[in-house]
């Protein structure tokens, strides 16, 4: 068992853990930040996507222990602390872009990421940047539309 | 899906990575970007008793330039190739080749370093750094340092010839003389999915470098081709050339036929694009 | 669009109920739930697809710390009451077990269940239990299956003939398919599977002392899967609870509860502790129920003006070992549907189910779309074989709207339709005309392959079999006026929260906020059906309608008798009861709600107390939809990849109560059809190993492989109040021929032809040769 210690959504975090416990593992289990999901537990469906020091990544592609010291942001830490939508969040509520909502977090993740990136995204590039994220519900139409409204939207 | 368990090492310099590694042997398995290991361990396809994480090894970090040499240490993040312009510059294969690897959230993670290591026959940088004759730099126990070139550190699926004590440090890609022409091709079933085939494509007054991806048990360079081109050869020629001696593998997704179709047509392809790259920048 | 019919809020895109929980992390999945001294399981499953089990050593893993119970089917079997998984579907099928015994028969079947403190515990003990089995030669092959020399999957029923159903051929049929202007095909489409983002899972807690057993669990189906655990455990129906909270997709593989939630339930019950189960992808792929997987042979004979005039179709349908749900269900209604929205004077049908020794089949989306799918090939490649263009061959044969109400071959009822608008809409919205132009251009100057293709049908949704077609709502108004309805369904995203909520808001003339919709949760709702079949808004919408009608009809009275006003007179207007023409003589309906509950002698007399009312729906057999699928492709000769440029719904679901909704379903369905058309192969070698066991194997569609969807919708009201029809499945039906007939009809330009799918690089250049 190690120590880590990391700063979850701005909060410092301690913990002990297993080496072989997963980032994704650690947020939902010993943070209770069930908001990032696990849709395939080998770094395929995108549902597990956090930020990590300001990078989108597959928390379930992570050892804890690796995240010792790291700066980490799920989908709880998005949003305003009253329950307020980000503007991406919003833009996936106004353009229908989650149906039964389990791949949401990490798509969220992905496009803020996106966002943060490249403000005005084209609609491949949009298409191309979250390619790495699976949806079994929306056909990725609504997604797609909020991302292009949270770009509109943030200029 | 939980990976077994293992003892976890976080050294902070490559010698004391060389000591781990010489004092586990085959027990140990570095952990780098963990993409392609880690989905392994989840699905416990593969164990070690130790893992050793290079993640903390602050030399592994970063590219510099040496006169006509760009240095890639190996733990750099795959996207900086793509993030960063004097890559494009230096070595566009390398900029090119990067988005088609996997996603973007696995390339902030994804090393140069561990893609080469890992030696996935399918995987674009080995490729690269055969089409354009890279060499990859080698640590061992006691500060050893020895050069392996591109075209005998691939041996097999897999498999590279690194010694199980010593660790990928950096890929040493040449810098192309002005003018060259590049291009990767790749055909996959996916975008981002590993490719059914693909080729990289270099080509200069004189010379030229073409490594085929996917249709073998390790990055394929075509010496034949690459002469026929140097030569003259038009592209299809230079594509027959190319996929004559290819045995590709059959999978769930495509046939050995299938793939060598597709990768006759893009060896095409990428010579077509390469030339024209060329004629660009000349 | 025009929406004749919408209302303040049914007909609008009201902004979903539940998105904010869900944008927020806030969602509460199954793996989401945590009970003090919960333990943690996994199966160890049959690596063999037929065989006997020789050994079963638990002893090591038993021994390893952390480990609670490593249970066998000795520990299990012999305390499991009936495995049936649903109460809807009553044919006699495979003989189900929980754990396996003696033998295994496929890949993946249960053979030990591992509880722990922990997952990566139990994982750690399931390698170290030791299983031991003398592979058999297994049934692979369904086509091979009923052949005398192959062995029988289930040896207690003595044939791999699952269920048959089959209609005489009259003799003037018999004429026409020997006669002239016959066509005939063969048609396959590969086995593929639901997956749902979030796989399946079970929490289940049982309390010795009370007797009761609680279970929170990913369904669809909350009533069916409480009594499928009382059934299997013993504890009676009304000691068994169970919740669904947030349900990460089912697509049907969570509207029956299948084999390993039973299993869990009833070491539950037997060890008295707290279980969570949650399936990991690779089980997921493996052994949760498949899909799809058919074979047909289809026969149409024509006139001389290619018009259809006989029509034949043998199906067989791979059953697998354990399918869960009915045997051979769906291919019934692959034969009776089978002409779909054309005329056909005269035809008949075989449809038979059969074992294999691989993972059972299940529902999925559309569990009968084979009907369509083999029709709608059928029809492009009848068009090409007497010459005229597809599209013409339907505008021949489609039923027109004029000549409703149309009784098929079969014998089905066909009306409240527009199949021949819908063909219509969909081929201007394309630009039928325009693309066959340009596809030309483009193979004449370029070489280049475009194909255009059609996939038109009709979905007979809900109703046909008791009580799958009856649901109950419970409106109940609370003393604020706000009111909480309690409906059976088990949302796993369709948005029933809010559709429900907007016909009870517009049925009550309240607002849409001060509705909540309680469900998914067996022991504070009314038994129902689930969601599943494409239901709910017929079905659970007119619950609803009826129980706010008497809820409506007791506000008004008591609002009459505080106004001394006539009931006749007075109607409900923004939360308002008011003299009909005179909205300053009224009363709130908050007060109403205060009066009913709180002040209690200012009712009419004899007037019972509160206001709340429970009422049921029965729809009937058949509430027809129908839709038209267009697409266009381009076939990359050089590549083998196909790609699609644009894709076109129109559908006519009647009214929506949701547009927004509607079109989210739709793009659903059809991306899962892109998927099931060109990427998704569930693959099993020879001897029964499945070789597509993660996600680097088994393909979902991404973004990249998706086109912006195109809708036009037509409306024609369903009879049924609010004139709702199902619509959840079509998406999913109508793109897989579409996609099909565009690339076959771009191959058709080199005379090259396909009969399978998926449409690999390797099919493609098969058919290129």
């Amino acid at each position: 068992m190690l120590p880590v210690e990391m700063t979850v959504n701005g909060g410092r975090r301690r913990g002990v853990v297993e080496p072989r416990r997963t980032l994704a593992d650690y947020l939902r289990e010993d943070c209770a930040l069930t908001g990032t999901h696990l849709g395939c537990e080998h770094g395929v469906c995108g549902a597990c996507t956090v930020f990590l020091d300001g990078e989108a990544v597959r928390s379930c592609l992570l050892f804890a222990v690796q995240a010792d010291g790291s700066e980490v942001t799920t989908i709880e830490g998005l949003g305003g602390a009253d329950g307020a939508l980000s503007p991406v969040q919003d833009a996936f509520r106004e353009e229908h872009g989650l149906q039964c909502g389990f791949c949401t977090p990490g798509f969220v993740v992905s496009v803020t990421a996106l966002l943060a990136e490249n403000s005005a995204p084209s609609e491949t590039e949009v298409r191309e940047a979250l390619s790495g994220n699976l949806c079994r519900c929306t056909g990725y139409q609504g997604i797609v539309r909020a991302v292009q409204r949270a770009a509109e939207e943030s200029r | 899906m939980k990976p077994a368990p293992f003892e976890y090492h976080a050294p902070d310099t490559i010698d004391e990575v060389c000591a781990l590694l010489a004092e586990y042997g085959d027990e140990a398995k570095v952990l780098a970007g963990g993409q392609s290991l880690v989905p392994m361990l989840a699905l416990r396809l593969t164990r070690f008793e130790h893992l050793v994480d290079v993640n903390r090894v602050g030399e592994l970090a970063g590219v510099a330039r040496e006169n006509g040499t760009l240095v890639v240490r190996a733990g750099t993040r795959q996207r900086v190739m793509e993030r960063d312009a004097s890559i494009e510059a230096a070595v566009p294969l390398l900029a090119r080749a990067t988005p088609l690897i996997g996603h973007f959230q696995i390339r902030n993670r994804g090393t140069v370093g561990g893609s080469l290591a890992h030696a996935d026959p399918a995987s674009e940088y080995p490729a690269v750094a055969v089409a354009l004759g890279a060499e990859m730099e080698l640590a061992g126990r006691n500060g050893a340092r020895r050069r392996v070139g591109a075209d005998d550190f691939f041996v097999g699926t897999w498999t590279t010839a690194a010694e199980p004590d010593e660790l990928l440090v950096a890929a040493r890609f040449p810098v192309w003389p002005a003018p060259s022409g590049f291009a990767i091709e790749e055909v996959a079933r996916r975008h981002g999915d590993f490719a059914l085939a693909g080729v990289a494509c270099a080509v200069t007054s004189g010379r030229a470098g073409i490594a085929l991806f996917g249709v073998g048990s390790m990055p394929v360079r075509a010496l034949a081709a690459e002469q026929a081109l140097v030569a003259g050869a038009s592209a299809t020629d230079v594509a027959h050339a190319a996929v004559a001696e290819l045995e590709p593998p059959t999978d769930v997704h495509a046939s050995a036929s299938t793939r060598l179709r597709i990768a006759r047509h893009l060896v095409e392809r990428a010579v077509t694009r390469a030339q024209e790259d060329l004629s660009a920048a000349g | 669009m025009s929406l004749s019919t919408a209302g303040r809020f049914v007909g609008q895109s009201v902004k979903r109920r539940e998105d904010p929980r869900l944008l927020t992390g806030h969602g509460r999945y199954v793996d989401d739930i945590v009970i003090p001294g919960m333990l943690h399981c996994t199966f160890v499953r049959s690596d063999a697809a037929r065989g006997r089990i020789v050994r079963v050593d638990v002893d090591a893993a038993r021994a390893l710390d952390g480990v609670i119970a490593v249970l066998t089917a000795d520990d299990l079997n012999p305390h499991a009451g009936t495995m049936q998984p649903t109460m809807l579907l009553t044919t006699p099928g495979a003989p189900l077990r929980p754990l396996a015994a003696t033998d295994v028969r496929f890949v993946g079947e249960p053979i030990v269940l591992v509880v722990a403190e922990s997952r990566y515990l139990a994982e750690d003990a399931a390698e170290l239990v030791e299983i031991e089995i003398e592979s058999e030669p297994a049934v692979i092959d369904v086509e091979r299956a009923l052949d005398a020399d192959v062995p029988i999957v289930h040896p207690e029923l003595g044939t791999n003939l699952g269920a048959e159903m089959a209609f005489p051929i009259a003799p003037e049929l018999e004429a026409l398919l020997q006669g002239e202007n016959v066509v005939k095909r063969t048609f396959r489409q590969q086995r593929h599977t639901p997956v749902p983002m979030e796989t399946r899972g079970v929490v289940v807690e049982y309390e010795p002392a009370a007797g009761e057993l609680h279970a929170w669990m990913s369904t669809q189906n909350p009533h069916e899967a409480k009594h499928a655990m009382a059934r299997v455990t013993g504890v009676p129906a009304h000691l068994v609870r169970v919740e669904g909270h947030d349900v990460g997709g089912g697509f049907g593989q969570k509207f029956f509860t299948p084999r390993e939630e039973l299993v869990v339930a009833l070491a539950a019950r037997r060890l008295g502790r707290t279980l969570k189960w949650i399936e990991d992808r690779r089980e997921n792929l493996i052994a949760s129920n498949h899909a799809r997987a058919d074979v047909a042979h289809c026969t149409f004979a024509h006139d001389a003006d290619g018009r259809l005039t006989g029509s034949y179709i043998d199906h067989i349908e791979d059953a697998g070992s354990f399918p869960i749900g009915a045997t051979g269900g769906a291919g019934a209604l692959v034969g009776l549907l089978f002409t779909g929205p054309y005329k056909c004077p005269v035809a008949s049908l075989r449809t038979r189910a059969v074992w294999t020794n691989t993972c059972g089949r299940g529902a999925y989306r559309g569990p009968w779309m084979f009907e369509t799918v083999a029709r709608e090939q059928m029809v492009d490649a009848a068009a090409r074989a007497i010459g005229i263009d597809p599209l013409e061959w339907r505008r021949r044969n489609v039923v027109p709207t004029a000549e409703l109400p149309y009784t098929l071959p079969t014998g089905l009822p066909l009306d409240m339709v527009s199949p021949s608008e819908t063909l219509e809409q969909a081929v201007e919205i394309i630009g039928y005309d325009a693309f066959r132009v340009e596809q030309r251009r483009a193979f004449a100057e370029e070489g280049r392959l475009l194909g255009v293709g059609l996939g038109l049908y009709v979905e007979p949704s809900t109703g046909m079999m008791d009580p799958m077609g009856t649901e109950t709502a419970v409106v109940r108004v609370n003393p604020t006026g706000q009111v909480t309805v309690a409906l059976g369904t088990g949302s796993h995203g369709q948005g029933i929260e809010t559709t429900m909520a907007q016909v009870v808001a517009e049925e009550l003339g309240i607002d849409y906020d001060d509705v909540t919709i309680v469900q998914g949760d067996s022991s504070v709702t009314a038994y129902g059906r689930g969601t599943g079949g494409s239901g709910t808004a017929v079905i659970a919408g007119n619950s609803c309608r009826n129980a706010c009608a008497i809820v409506r009809t007791k506000a008004i009275e008591i609002a009459a008798h505080l106004m001394e006003a006539a009931p006749d007179d007075l109607e409900i207007v923004d939360a308002q009861i008011a003299v009909r023409g005179t909205p300053t003589r009224s009363v709130a309906w908050a007060e109403v709600a205060r009066i009913a509950h709180l002040e209690t002698a200012r009712l009419p007399d004899g007037m019972e107390v509160g206001l709340e009312a429970t009422a049921t729906f029965k729809a009937p057999a058949f509430s027809w939809s129908n839709a038209c699928h267009a697409c266009t492709v381009e076939v990359d000769r050089a590549t083998g990849v196909v790609t699609i440029l644009r894709y076109v719904v129109s559908e006519d679901c009647g009214v929506m109560i949701n547009p927004m909704i509607v079109e989210g379903q739709v793009a659903g369905g059809v991306v899962q059809g892109i998927g099931g058309t060109l990427y998704e192969h569930f693959i099993y070698d020879d001897d029964g190993n499945p070789l597509t066991t993660t996600f680097m194997d088994y393909l979902l569609p991404t973004t990249t492989e998706v086109p912006t969807i195109e809708y036009g919708h037509v409306e024609t009201p369903a009879p049924t109040p609010g004139g709702h029809k199902g619509m959840g499945e079509g998406g999913a039906i109508g793109s897989p021929p579409a996609i099909f007939n565009a690339v076959a009809d771009a191959l058709a330009l080199v005379g090259a032809t396909i009969d399978h799918t998926p449409l690999s690089p390797d099919v493609i250049f098969a058919a290129l040769g």
